[in-house]
């Protein structure tokens, strides 16, 4: 494999990202997206329009809120916030993905086995 | 919400996507130019990092939006796909829900015709309810003329009152004449329904009422094909009804079928011309005491129900009091169509009612049967679901998909059972007798019946595919990596779902095995009764001499005519004539009677049933005379005025005295009790005696209802039956014979609908328990294959064949241990509910319920005895292997 283009994500990890950054504080969507890069030192390319489907099907499943304010630099942006349910949903998601990348690894791991 | 209020709210959400990117772009495009590009090099960057704009908002709308037409097409192949790939399951589920939805739509297909819709054609029908009456001791009655004018003039509530008194008709005259069914009708009986003509006019709203209006008819839509083949000129010919001319005036629309809910009426005539159709009965307008017509209202706009209930209430308490008489404890009651006395709904509606239920039952068990095979599919399709979800399809994407699978089994399903409907619905013949069925107006499918399927299907579709659907969806979710899974979490739960589904499938089952057994036992201890009278070897015909336009000497003498050419055939022992046959489905008449020396109780009714016979009915229907005389040829106007009473009216009214000679006082005159006759059933096989009794059809001659001749005879009953015919046309060969058959048939009639229905049942039950035996067999053979290497074990321990049939039927015995519990409770409960529709079943009620479980138990046996053998030769090694 040709190296080092980074990869495309899988579907659901993007809403799960948005999900575990707005937990730690809620954000607008142009923060949401320079987050994700900075946070992921760029390996991780998002296209930055496509958080915006992602945002409206979490909007539409009650995982988050939407609301329009005012940044920080005096912009008039629309600031996302975690539901209650968002949170759950965030905390089922991730047990479950982890017990996914442990099987990958495992069957990874046998290696020159056979 | 509405959906505008839908539309607004997606408008707005739309709106704020497009300004969020929009600032999005702006606020990227600053952030670029902040460190030093050009203002249109940084929007331009911005947009490239950004991807494809309308592109993004459209997928950004798209959540907003309904799934595709694509993805549905997409998921229907798929599910057709799946539905190949098990072809016993899926046939298996769609002809187990073609039968129970056939089965519920054809009987909704009655409910409809007869209650749900009974005045087809009528305007608003919503708005009309039927106005009924009762004597002081509770009786429904029809209502007098004079009582309808009143209430038409006085009652506020409503916008118009009609009355109809339906008959029997002869159309045309002494060449060709036919038998018709016609309603003597209030002027304003159309404008009330709101039916207007296809062709002409209907009746001048002025016409009505005054004695002898106006000799004009409306003929239906039916008729006017029928017989006239739907000629344009109709309007204004004549045509003879009842032997007088009548002017056709105009032609209903296809779909009214007249005030009797679930007949056909043929023609309408105006009340006024009462006297023309019933030479005899034109006096019956001027008589309180006869009550003759059924009163149908149109409330008000803006009146309730139950408002204009009570003002009929009020008012016919009013009346009661102020006319007295025979109005002496009057009441009056508003009720829907449906409800009303009068037609065939009244017979129907009980039955109608239990196999609605009990069809709902079936239906319930083939839903909880498919739920079970789906179920059962489901797990073994774990992988496969697994697959998808990892392949990126959300959990909600998959239970659409089972979802969708479960709806197309339903609805081929539906569409099986629909089609089986449309030749069903005719079959409500089969629950009334063959003589009531002509006039029977046959169901079909129209659009509530569709509706109703339609909602069927998809109660069917949650019903049997929510279980599966969320269970494959959850199962695929977790832990359906390995491929032992077999004892996973996942499964076990499958597994109590599908052991739930066969208990409920069991006790339902009983329920429905206890309640056809009750209705069975009820029919047969109906049919045992004896009626008091002995209907083999009776042929019985009857005429309609007011048809015929007899006045009472030549009824009289055409009665006797006959009567004598009938006995002298061969074999016939006996012939008579009534104008009421015993256990007939109609009602009969009763005549307002005091007897010399009885004080009647204050409120007690003295309206008796009765009969107008000739000589020699009692010994021609077999009814002994317990005392006195019978009528004779002798007994006419020119003598005493004599009555025959049964043992009923003697204990009643005359408790320790001699009957004979007492005196009787009834239609204006005294009558002297000649002879006391034993006690025999008069409407219904399970009444209780009651008092009744019978005058001289030469001293009281009331040809309205009709007569009917019997003969006794030791030959062929069906040749007797066709010699009354010969007779009464080689008498007078305009008169017209109809219900010419044996007693036997005749008086099984008020019978029919319930053994049918109690048949039907059966038929129901039956297929319960054979559903139920499917789902276990199903759970049970699961189980095996699930225990294989146990079994295996087992017998390689060397556990005996008993031991291994032990282990099988333990799963089985919980499943039916607590089916039977909660069904034999359940059909308790049940058995309260119907016991008021139920014949002295109290006694053998306990054998139906041992019946029931015993049976439920026998084809649970049945239904484990497959897998039972395949666990038994399960080869020990083969099983080990295995893993």
């Amino acid at each position: 494999m040709p190296d080092a283009k980074p990869r495309d994500l899988f579907p659901g990890a993007l809403e799960m990202m948005v999900l575990r950054l707005l937990k730690q504080r809620p954000m607008h969507g142009y923060a949401l997206v320079q987050r994700i890069q900075q946070a992921s030192n760029n390996l991780l390319q998002v296209e930055e329009g496509s958080l915006y489907p992602a945002l409206q099907r979490l909007l539409k499943d009650g995982l988050v809120d939407a609301e329009w304010g005012v940044s920080a630099t005096n912009r008039r942006v629309r600031v996302y916030r975690i539901t209650r349910a968002g949170a759950k949903h965030l905390g089922q998601e991730m047990s479950s993905f982890e017990r996914m990348l442990d099987g990958i690894n495992l069957v990874l791991a046998l290696g020159g086995e056979t | 919400m509405t959906w505008l209020d839908g539309l607004l709210r997606r408008r707005r959400i739309y709106d704020d996507l497009a300004d969020e990117i929009r600032a999005h772009l702006d606020e990227k495009a600053d952030e670029l130019m902040a460190r030093g590009m050009s203002p249109r090099d940084a929007r331009e960057a911005a947009r490239r990092a950004f991807g494809n704009v309308t592109n993004i908002q459209e997928r950004g709308r798209d959540v907003w939006q309904w799934p595709t037409i694509e993805s549905i097409l997409l998921d229907i192949r798929y599910a057709l796909v799946q539905m190949r790939r098990a072809p016993a399951l899926s046939a298996t589920v769609v002809l187990t829900l073609a039968l129970g939805i056939a089965a519920t739509t054809t009987v909704f297909s009655w409910a409809r015709a007869v209650l749900l819709d009974p005045l087809p054609g009528a305007g608003a029908p919503s708005q009309v309810y039927a106005l009924e009456t009762t004597t002081a001791s509770g009786t429904w009655t029809p209502t007098s003329w004079l009582d309808y004018r009143d209430f038409r003039r006085y009652l506020k509530s409503f916008d118009g009152l009609a009355a109809a008194y339906p008959t029997s008709l002869a159309l045309g005259n002494d060449a060709g004449s036919e038998r018709a069914w016609g309603e003597l009708v209030s002027a304003n009986f159309f404008d009330v329904l709101q039916v207007r003509p296809v062709l002409g006019g209907l009746f001048p709203s002025n016409s009505d009422d005054a004695e002898g209006a106006q000799p004009v008819a409306v003929i239906s839509y039916a008729l006017w094909q029928r017989r006239w083949q739907g000629d344009p000129h109709i309007v204004g010919r004549t045509v003879e009804i009842n032997r007088s001319p009548f002017t056709i005036v105009g032609v209903t629309p296809p779909a009214f079928h007249g005030s009797m809910p679930g007949e056909q009426t043929d023609l309408w005539v105006p009340a006024g011309m009462l006297g023309r159709i019933v030479p005899t009965g034109g006096w019956w307008l001027n008589d309180r005491g006869t009550r003759t017509f059924r009163v149908l209202g149109r409330l008000k706009a803006g009146v309730s129900f139950p408002a204009a209930r009570d003002e009929v209430d009020r008012f016919t308490a009013f009346m009661a009091k102020v006319n007295g008489g025979p109005s002496t404890g009057m009441r009056g009651l508003l009720m829907p169509v449906w409800q009303s006395h009068w037609g065939m709904q009244d017979a129907l509606r009980a039955p109608i009612v239990v196999l609605l239920a009990a069809c709902g039952l079936v239906l319930i068990i083939v839903c909880a049967n498919a739920a079970n095979l789906l179920l059962a599919r489901a797990v073994s399709r774990r992988r496969e679901l697994w697959l998808r979800l990892a392949l990126g399809a959300p959990r909600r994407r998959l239970v659409r998909q089972l979802l969708t699978e479960a709806s197309i089994l339903a609805i081929t399903g539906s569409a099986l059972g629909l089609a089986a409907t449309v030749w069903l619905a005719r079959s409500l013949r089969t629950l009334v007798p063959p003589f009531a069925a002509r006039a029977l107006l046959p169901p079909h499918v129209d659009g509530a019946v569709l509706a109703f399927t339609a909602i069927l299907a998809a109660c069917v579709t949650l019903l049997a595919g929510v279980a599966p659907a969320l269970h494959g969806s959850r199962e695929a979710r977790g832990d359906a990596l390995s491929d032992g899974a077999r004892n996973t979490a996942g499964s076990v739960h499958a597994t109590r779902i599908r052991g739930a589904l066969v208990t409920a499938e069991m006790a339902l089952a009983i329920v429905a095995l206890v309640g056809a057994g009750l209705f069975l036992d009820s029919v047969r201890n109906t049919r045992g009764v004896s009626p008091g009278f002995e209907p083999d070897h009776v042929a019985m015909a009857s005429v309609s001499l007011t048809l015929a336009g007899y006045d009472s000497a030549r009824g009289d003498s055409f009665l006797r005519d006959v009567a004598a050419r009938v006995r002298r055939q061969p074999g016939v022992s006996d012939a008579s004539y009534t104008d009421y046959v015993p256990l007939s489905v109609g009602s009969g008449s009763w005549e307002e009677l005091r007897v010399e020396g009885y004080a009647p109780q204050p409120g007690e009714s003295m309206k008796l049933a009765r009969a107008a016979i000739g000589p020699d009915y009692f010994s021609t229907m077999g009814i002994p005379l317990v005392d006195g005389r019978d009528f004779t040829a002798g007994d006419d106007s020119a003598h005493t005025a004599v009555m025959i009473v049964n043992q009923a009216f003697v204990r009643h009214f005359l408790a320790g005295r001699t009957a004979l000679g007492v005196r009787v006082h009834g239609w204006g005159r005294w009558f002297t009790i000649v002879g006391v006759a034993q006690d025999s059933k008069t409407y219904r096989l399970t009444e209780s005696p009651t008092p009744y009794f019978y005058v001289p059809v030469r001293q009281v001659y009331r040809p309205e209802y009709g007569y009917t001749f019997v003969a006794r005879t030791a030959g062929s009953v069906d040749q007797t039956v066709r010699a009354i015919g010969q007779a009464v046309r080689a008498v007078d060969p305009a008169v017209s014979v109809f219900d010419a058959m044996p007693l036997t048939a005749y008086i099984q009639g008020p019978l029919l609908s319930e053994q049918i229905a109690a048949r039907f049942l059966a038929i129901l039950a039956a297929v319960s328990a054979l559903l139920a035996a499917i789902g276990l067999y199903g759970v049970i053979s699961y189980a095996v294959a699930q225990r294989t290497k146990e079994i295996g074990v087992r017998v390689a321990l060397g556990a005996a064949r008993g031991d291994v049939m032990r282990v099988v039927a333990g799963e089985a015995r919980t499943h039916l241990i607590l089916g039977l519990v909660l069904g034999l409770g359940a059909a308790l409960a049940m058995s309260r509910l119907v016991s008021s529709m139920l014949y002295s079943v109290g006694s053998g009620s306990a054998g139906v319920f041992a019946g029931a479980a015993v049976g439920m138990v026998a084809i649970a046996m049945a239904a484990i005895a497959v897998p039972a053998r395949r666990a038994m030769r399960v080869d020990p090694l083969v099983a080990l292997r295995a893993e």
